[in-house]
């Protein structure tokens, strides 16, 4: 007598989006059958039309404070947004009833996603609970933190940062901005803190992909990520090196398997064993810090087979003899198997399999960028990728996958020490520029700074704010130390040397957190300790910033397409949108209306906030360097309204699509306008699914390695050979970048309007206000206003123009530290001297290798971000890891008499120790230890928990693994070394 | 390696000397596939990825593993989900199963030998027992004298009964969740059935360790009295004149053999059984891991021994109750008519009479539970 | 009629538990339950693959013959469900079934164990589709609603297929076909007794 289901009613022409995702994600590989043939197949044909009806079903969804109508009554709506953990960007569909976020559904049209989420994403709605977020503001009185009213929040904060600017100056207060805001909020940021006064302002790019903006700006032009997920299924061979995709850009994988299955090969060159390296074909396991040896071998392969692309090499490539020298000397097959250990058949075989099956790509993230030689190493996988012909190529590239949702906006527009929005360095011109863009005075702006030395100076980065507050005065170069500062969304423990952060921490006049899970910051700094250094008057605030779903705003992808999301609710409890809070702040400091000069207010919860939408259009009008000026809300809200018409692998909107509401015609867009999108939104520039390829017209996305470095370097040319152009291009030799000269000279002048020729004149491309001169080369011409040059082999402006190996400042081979030693120190080195050779040689002396045998490494975990309060703070997320573990190897255990699961210690030199849970593996080797970096709440042994705001501890706590990192810093960006140092492990005393 | 056709694992077509693949697939045509591989030596003792080596794609060794229940990983906590790692339950044979995975084994023990055989049994022991009351009725105590010899302290009342209670709750508890889907759910449907069963399997949760307190208490109380004496042997062997003239019961002592025989086979064997079985399915014994596979041996040797313990007690409860006259007062009221003890325990009633044995053994009410257990 | 599988593409999975998350954000499933969970095998060595596993919906369920209570039922998609009204709590589905499908929310002494919980192919339960008793019961109805399961929608590699068995065996095996490798259909042969999708005898388990 069992029971049967009732089937329900025919809901007509209902559609299986998850099967038209998979149709669009196998496309040759699936016979052809519709949704309703698929429905019917699948018996859905007879689903019953509940599709409204159950969307009441919210009473367990209800968020905190609810108290619109009852359940039931309201309308419900579906937000578009997008995934605010990864840059993968996948897209969400919110379903909002009443104002709760009640469901959430795949987007399957999403070209990026289609459909597909990993945990973090597939989780999301739980942002909409926020159970364990901040919920109103608070001060720490005595230890314990207390709840205060918003405007006793802002005002108290606002009259210490002006004591601190009136007595100290502003380069006193440290603003750490975020990767998590949009591109809006970010650009504000940096517009906020440059009329504070200062260039002190970071975010974590810094600590993410620094050295790969500037190693491979510095190469070719744009420091991003070149061609796309998507393309990926246009390669032929993929290498690995420090990525471990599947679990920190999980929905890439999608492309990435589906490309194998077309025959792509993969190969993963990592220190771990990773889940990336189990859908490999060819694993190869280097020592960590060793990928220059690793890189290099294999371009010595491919130089003594004859492998490198000799036309494109003497095309467009600068000096690359000179590597070829280098490497066949410095980087023979014994060499390279001392310096990564890896024997020579698999880096010949490694080298063949890329040069055999072109276009090859290479994928990289932390394991190449987070070193003290970062930028050398990035640099290294650009050359073999140069070498190989590959970049420019659809299917080649330097897939570079960034970090967080947001970081390469954040990067591009955003809070930069060195540059304002746009990488506009921060010279005078460039402050000229926004000066004008922003409606507000040159002079006035430097008014607002100590000095004008100190306004073109570019700032302290993130990683070393510590050193800003700790370092003796006069070794900085900057007037005050640091005696505040603001977390405006990043977390603490995702910064080295936590032992020392602590010490800062206490230090501080002035510590302000605002964020919506605030919690690690606070706990940390509410935790005592050495009285010494508690600073009596110290003040800490913690504001609650409403999340991205709380907010609307455009957010660009590690491809460079940029989505707009829809603000799925209101904020939560008393939180605020980060751009509110910055115009409100921003109003105590007494130039508000300086700061929304160009934007209309809207009511939010009875408060006035910029709308984000004239935010971005003042981007659009001021951001040209790296084509933000094309993407105007208008058409990013088409593009998210009609994903449906563009191609999963081009990108690329098929034909005769409008978009519905504004008439839009979307043909020929790729999806997000990935940037470059140059000109105004007028010109109709398609935005740039791959960078520098010549095989299309630049109107069609197409390109050219950018000339940025002058024409010609010791009677070399610098400029593409001739013949090498984007398609179409009237200039078919190579060119420099356009500015009013260039166009005279040319004699396109006179296709300006008259009003452009008024603003163009005097001006380059990237400072021509009216885009004129990028509309007539470009549309015109088809020549691209960056010009046409070669792209860098050698950077002689790097510390190491070729790169070098060097071995890291801590590390357990001092045989190797003697051949292939670290820098020299610094002295004044974004305002900090900074150091190398003293502490490594120092290291060696004090021989800690053999105190600290094992190499520790860190990285990231599928269900947690970042510092990972936010994801340890998602019941759904934390069930799946609840304690903080350290991978090692049976034989480095066995050794130890550590089994798995046992608790351990980890001790670094820097004294401090960490207690975890060792899960001894073969991912790692017998040198080799690792460990997930999103941890926070345990310090040392002990939990943290009473310092936590009351109810805004998140469920998991764990030992951080930047408590115990040492020091270290990339020579060129101050990246912190995160990703090589030493310790050793002992069991725990049960 | 050539294992009898019909032995299931390793599932066929990956044994070597079967030229090829196609364990692995029938598609496979990339180069770097050694079709002949399988002649390597060793190659049924690869480890996955060794046979990934010579055989791109072929997972053979690692789903013989999970076929066999291997243990995975899996980012859950063992103390959580101790057996979230493991995809397939090993394959075991139990007793009267064929080989395969444990639960689909135990699945077959049960529902093909525990519930029909037992339930087969129990109805027999009932039927056999209603057969033998309206054949024989019950039997009679002749003669009355009105003199009263105390057979149950209070104290052994109260302990038995409540043993007895609990049993009788855990047997009914029991049977209608092993058999009331068959009687019970066609004629109650299934949400009054669910409701119901649901408070029966907690009570029988619950009952459970009060009848295993309740058990030991029963055991000592009459331990002493059900030692083997003399005579109990002659008893069994006439069978108790259970099945002679009516009034010819063979003598015994306080307990006649039969009743040992319950004791000893009923209270301390299956009473032993039953409650260590339950304990484990009540998840009560400390650190003990409660995997899926102890479940289910805790499971059937529970089952199988509640059976034959309900067996016995159905043959003791009729004794106790309509089976024998005057049995039932005696443990209600704690007393024996002289008659009745003359009848049915001679040799008690002879050490009755002579003095060997108080004749009452209680304190009268109100005196402390010291002088209770001076028996 | 319609007969609903699973497949999870061992070459495909990467153990991301986006699909583990699916289900417990689109079914309130709370902590402790997991209706889908995924074990990684040959972890952390060359040969490791990763398979996301719940419900199978088996055709001769295990769970379903060993339940007391008789609360299982399959619909006519062939997806087992039970009645949460009727189950006892007994825990015998999860001694039965060989996936360790069956959850309980709480796994205290004295078998205290709630109500069992499992994947129910996000089709509900015996309640009226979709109302808000099926709901706080065993979670939203998609098949009702047209869609498919939530795990398998959001799967950040499709690995995992869920549908018309036949249907997801002609995707599997186009796949199959194009990379030549891993067509292991896995669980099938336990699941639902036979090798099927698409290969003569490769369903190993
Ligand atoms: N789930 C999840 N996803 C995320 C994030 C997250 O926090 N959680 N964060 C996002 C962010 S901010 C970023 S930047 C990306 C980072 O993404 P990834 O860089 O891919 O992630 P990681 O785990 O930090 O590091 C990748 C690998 O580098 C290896 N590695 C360590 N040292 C070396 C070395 O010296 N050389 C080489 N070649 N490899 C080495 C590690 O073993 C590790 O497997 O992920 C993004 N996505
Ligand atoms: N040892 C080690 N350390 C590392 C790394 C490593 O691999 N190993 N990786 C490094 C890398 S690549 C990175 S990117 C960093 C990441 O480290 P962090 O960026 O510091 O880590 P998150 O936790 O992501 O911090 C983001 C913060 O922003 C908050 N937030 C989210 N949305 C919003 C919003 O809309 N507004 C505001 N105001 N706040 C918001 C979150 O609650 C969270 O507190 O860590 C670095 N540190
Ligand atoms: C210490 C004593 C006992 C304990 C702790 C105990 C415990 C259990 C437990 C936990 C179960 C599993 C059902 C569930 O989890 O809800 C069970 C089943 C059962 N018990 Fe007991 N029990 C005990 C004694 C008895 C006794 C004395 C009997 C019978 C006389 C009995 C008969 C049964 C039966 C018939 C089943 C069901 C078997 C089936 O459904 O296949 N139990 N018992
Ligand atoms: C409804 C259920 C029961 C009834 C009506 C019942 C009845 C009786 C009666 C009348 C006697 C006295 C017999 C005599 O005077 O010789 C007795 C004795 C006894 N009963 Fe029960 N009983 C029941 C259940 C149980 C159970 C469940 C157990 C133990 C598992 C048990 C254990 C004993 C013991 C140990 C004695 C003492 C005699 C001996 O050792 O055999 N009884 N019972
Ligand atoms: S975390 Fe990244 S891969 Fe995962 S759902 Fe979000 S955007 Fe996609
Ligand atoms: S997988 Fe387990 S729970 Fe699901 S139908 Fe099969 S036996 Fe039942
Ligand atoms: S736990 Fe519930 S569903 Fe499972 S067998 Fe017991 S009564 Fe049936
Ligand atoms: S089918 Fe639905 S209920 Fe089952 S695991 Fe997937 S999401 Fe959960
Ligand atoms: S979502 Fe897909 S890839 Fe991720 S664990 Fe689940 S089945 Fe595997
Ligand atoms: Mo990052």
């Amino acid at each position: 007598m069992l029971l049967t289901k009732k089937p329900g009613s025919a809901q007509a022409g209902a559609r299986s989006p998850f099967v038209h995702s998979l149709q669009r994600g196998l496309s040759h590989a699936l016979p052809t059958m519709d949704r309703r043939a698929f429905l019917r197949r699948s018996g859905l044909g007879v689903g019953v039309g509940i599709a409204a009806g159950s969307l009441t079903l919210v009473k367990k969804a209800r968020a905190a404070g609810g108290d619109g109508p009852a359940v039931g009554q309201g309308k419900i709506e579906v937000k578009r947004t997008v995934c605010s953990h990864c840059s993968v960007g996948c897209a969400i569909d919110a379903v909002v009833e009443n104002g709760v976020w009640v469901r959430q559904e795949p987007v399957f049209d999403s070209p990026i996603n289609l459909g597909a989420h990993c945990a973090k994403g597939a989780a999301i709605r739980e942002h909409g609970h926020g159970e364990y977020r901040l919920r109103y503001p608070m001060k720490l009185v005595n230890g314990k933190y207390e709840r205060i009213s918003w405007d006793t929040a802002l005002n108290e904060i606002a009259a210490r940062l002006q004591e601190l600017r009136k007595a100290s100056g502003p380069d006193s207060v440290y603003w750490i901005g975020s990767s998590k805001h949009n591109n809006e909020q970010a650009y504000l940021m940096r517009k906020f803190v440059s009329f504070f006064g200062s260039n002190n302002c970071d975010h974590q790019a810094r600590i993410c992909h620094s050295t790969t903006v500037a190693g491979v700006a510095n190469t070719w032009g744009y420091g991003a990520m070149t061609n796309s997920y998507n393309d990926m299924q246009n390669s032929k061979c993929a290498l690995y090196i420090g990525s471990n995709a599947a679990e920190a850009h999980p929905v890439s994988l999608l492309h990435m398997l589906h490309s194998k299955e077309s025959g792509c090969k993969m190969i993963v060159a990592d220190p771990r064993f990773t889940r990336t390296a189990a859908k490999a074909d060819e694993y190869v396991r280097i020592r960590s810090g060793s990928d220059i040896p690793f890189l290099f071998g294999v371009l010595y392969h491919v130089f003594k087979n004859g492998w490198e692309d000799k036309k494109y090499i003497n095309d467009r490539v600068y000096g690359m003899e000179d590597v070829r020298k280098d490497v066949m000397a410095k980087w023979t097959p014994d060499k390279v198997e001392e310096a990564c250990g890896v024997p020579e058949a698999t880096v010949y075989k490694v080298a063949e399999m890329m040069a055999k099956n072109r276009p090859s790509t290479i994928v990289w993230c932390m394991g190449q960028t987070q070193h003290t030689i970062g930028n050398a190493m990035v640099r290294a996988s650009c050359i073999l990728q140069l070498a190989l012909g590959n970049i420019g190529v659809s299917g080649g590239g330097a897939n570079i996958f960034r970090g967080h949702d947001n970081v390469q906006g954040a990067t591009d527009v955003g809070p930069n020490p060195d540059s304002l929005p746009g990488y506009y360095g921060v010279a005078e011109g460039s402050w000229r520029h926004f000066a004008n863009a922003w409606g507000v005075e040159y002079d006035w702006i430097k008014g607002r700074f100590a000095s004008a030395g100190m306004m073109t100076k570019p700032g302290i980065t993130v990683s070393r704010w510590i050193d800003g507050v700790l370092e003796t005065n006069d070794n900085i170069d900057q007037d005050p130390n640091l005696r505040a500062v603001v977390y405006w969304g990043h977390a603490p423990n995702s910064q080295t040397r936590g032992l020392e952060m602590k010490r800062a921490m206490d230090k501080l006049d002035l510590l302000v957190v605002v964020d919506p899970y605030p919690s690690a910051t606070a706990a940390m700094a509410a935790m005592p300790g050495r009285p010494e250094d508690l600073n009596p008057n110290r003040a800490v605030y913690l504001l609650p910033a409403a999340t991205q779903f709380e907010t609307s705003g455009s957010v660009t992808a590690s491809n460079r397409s940029i989505q707009w999301r829809e603000k799925v609710i209101d904020p939560l409890w008393e939180s605020r949108s980060d751009h509110m809070i910055m115009y409100q702040l921003a109003d105590k400091l007494g130039f508000g209306k300086e700061l929304v000069k160009n934007y209309k207010m809207q009511k939010i919860k009875g408060l006035d906030e910029p709308v984000p939408e004239d935010i971005l259009r003042e981007i659009n009008k001021s951001v040209w360097t790296i084509g933000y000026t094309g993407q105007s809300p208008e058409r990013l809200k088409a593009h998210m309204r009609n994903m449906h018409a563009f191609d999963v692998k081009t990108l690329k909107a098929k034909g005769g699509v409008k978009d519905k509401e504004t008439g839009y015609d979307l043909t020929g867009d790729y999806f997000g306008l990935p940037w470059p999108c140059f000109g105004n939104p007028e010109l109709k520039h398609p935005g740039s699914p791959n960078l520098y390829d010549t095989s299309k017209h630049v109107m069609d996305g197409g390109g050219n390695f950018r000339a940025n470095f002058g024409v010609e370097r010791e009677g070399k040319n610098l400029l593409a050979e001739d013949g090498s152009h984007s398609l179409g291009a009237d200039i078919t030799t190579g060119y420099p970048e356009f500015d009013h000269v260039l166009l005279k000279k040319l004699g396109w002048w006179g296709e300006l309007t008259e009003a452009e020729r008024a603003a163009a004149e005097g001006k380059n491309w990237k400072t021509d206000p009216s885009g004129g001169i990028i509309r007539v080369a470009m549309k015109n011409h088809g020549c691209h206003v960056f010009g046409n040059a070669k792209a860098r082999a050698v950077v002689w402006n790097f510390p190491d123009a070729i790169p070098q190996h060097r071995e890291p400042i801590y590390s357990t081979r001092p045989d190797l530290v003697a051949k292939y030693p670290t820098h020299d120190d610094k002295k004044a080195f974004w305002r900090l001297p900074t150091l190398y050779k003293t502490v490594q040689q120092k290291n060696v002396a004090d021989k800690v290798h053999e105190k600290f045998p094992l190499i520790l490494t860190s990285g990231r975990l599928v269900e947690y971000e970042g510092g990972g309060e936010e994801t340890r703070a998602n019941p759904w997320l934390a069930e799946l890891q609840q304690e903080a573990f350290v991978e090692i190897n049976p034989k480095a255990a066995a050794e130890r008499g550590i089994r798995n699961g046992d608790r351990v210690w980890l001790h670094s030199p820097t004294g401090a120790k960490l207690d975890v849970q060792a899960m001894v593996t073969e991912r790692v080797g017998p040198d080799t230890v690792w460990m997930p970096f999103h941890f926070s709440g345990r310090w040392q042994g002990a939990d943290m928990l009473a310092y936590y705001p009351k109810g805004a501890a998140p469920v998991v706590r764990g030992e951080a693994v930047n408590t115990a990192t040492t020091y270290g810093y990339d020579s060129v960006t101050m990246m912190q070394e995160t990703k090589t140092t030493i310790c050793n492990i002992e069991k725990a005393a049960a | 390696q050539n294992r009898a056709q019909d032995d299931p694992p390793p599932p066929p077509a990956q044994g070597a000397g079967q030229g090829g693949i196609q364990g692995q697939n029938i598609f496979d045509v990339k180069p770097e596939v050694k079709p002949d591989a399988s002649s390597l030596p060793g190659y049924m003792e690869q480890n996955n990825a060794q046979r990934n080596r010579v055989q791109p794609g072929n997972n053979s060794p690692m789903w013989r593993g999970v076929q066999a229940g291997a243990e995975g990983y899996t980012s859950l906590p063992r103390s959580q989900a101790p057996e979230a790692g493991i995809l397939i339950q090993e394959q075991v044979q139990y007793p009267g199963s064929r080989l395969t995975t444990a639960g689909e084994a135990w699945r077959q023990v049960r529902n093909n030998w525990i519930l029909p055989y037992g339930g087969a049994l129990l109805l027999i022991v009932l039927g056999a027992i209603a057969i033998f009351y309206f054949s024989k009725g019950a039997i009679e105590t002749h003669g009355h004298t009105g003199r009263r010899i105390e057979r149950f302290t209070p104290f052994e009342r109260s302990a038995h009964w409540a043993n007895a209670i609990a049993f009788v709750a855990l047997a009914v508890s029991g049977i209608v969740m092993a058999f009331g889907k068959f009687f019970l759910l066609p004629i109650m449907g299934g949400t009054l059935f669910g409701w119901l069963t649901y408070a029966l399997k907690n009570i029988h949760n619950f009952a459970g360790p009060l009848f295993a307190v309740s058990l030991a208490i029963v055991f000592f109380t009459f331990l002493r009295d059900n030692w083997p004496q003399r005579g109990d042997l002659k008893w069994l062997l006439k069978g108790g004149g259970l099945f002679g003239k009516a009034g010819h019961e063979p003598p015994s002592h306080r307990f006649n053999a039969g009743e040992k025989v319950v004791f000893w086979g009923g209270v301390f064997f299956l009473g032993i059984i039953v409650v260590a079985s339950g304990l484990v399915l009540d998840k009560l014994i400390p650190n003990l891991v409660y995997e899926r596979g102890t479940m289910q041996i805790a499971h059937m040797v529970h089952a199988v021994a509640t059976v034959l313990m309900m067996c016995m007690f159905l043959g003791h409860i009729y004794l106790g109750t309509i089976g024998m006259r005057g049995a039932y007062s005696a443990m209600r009221t704690g007393y024996v008519d002289e008659a009745w003890a003359k009848e049915h325990h001679a040799y008690w009633y002879e050490d009755v009479q002579a003095g060997k044995i108080p004749a009452q053994r209680s304190k009268p009410a109100g005196l402390g539970a010291d002088a209770v257990r001076t028996a | 009629m319609a007969r609903m599988k699973f497949i999870c593409d061992s070459e495909r999975c990467i153990e991301c538990n986006g699909c583990v998350t699916a289900c417990k954000n689109e079914h309130e499933v709370p902590w402790g339950v997991n209706r889908r969970r995924v074990v990684t095998l040959n972890d952390g060595v060359p040969g490791e693959r990763s398979i996301s596993v719940a419900c199978m919906h088996c055709s001769d369920a295990p769970c379903m013959a060993v339940c007391p209570v008789n609360c299982f039922y399959r619909t006519d998609e062939g997806v087992v469900l039970h009645d949460k009204d009727t189950c006892i709590g007994c825990g015998y589905c999860s001694y039965a079934c060989p996936f360790g499908a069956p959850q309980f929310p709480a796994a205290g002494t004295f078998g205290v164990r709630g109500k069992m919980d499992k994947c129910t192919f996000c089709a509900g339960g015996p309640e009226a589709n979709g109302s808000q008793a099926e709901f706080e019961k065993y979670g939203r109805n998609r098949l009702a609603e047209g869609k498919l399961p939530a795990c398998a929608e959001m799967c950040s590699t499709k690995a995992l297929l869920a549908g018309d068995g036949d249907v997801v065996a002609d995707i599997f095996r186009n796949r199959v076909l194009k990379r030549g490798k891993g067509a292991e259909v896995w669980g099938w042969g336990t699941a639902y007794g036979s090798r099927q999708a698409g290969q003569p005898q490769g369903g190993k388990s």
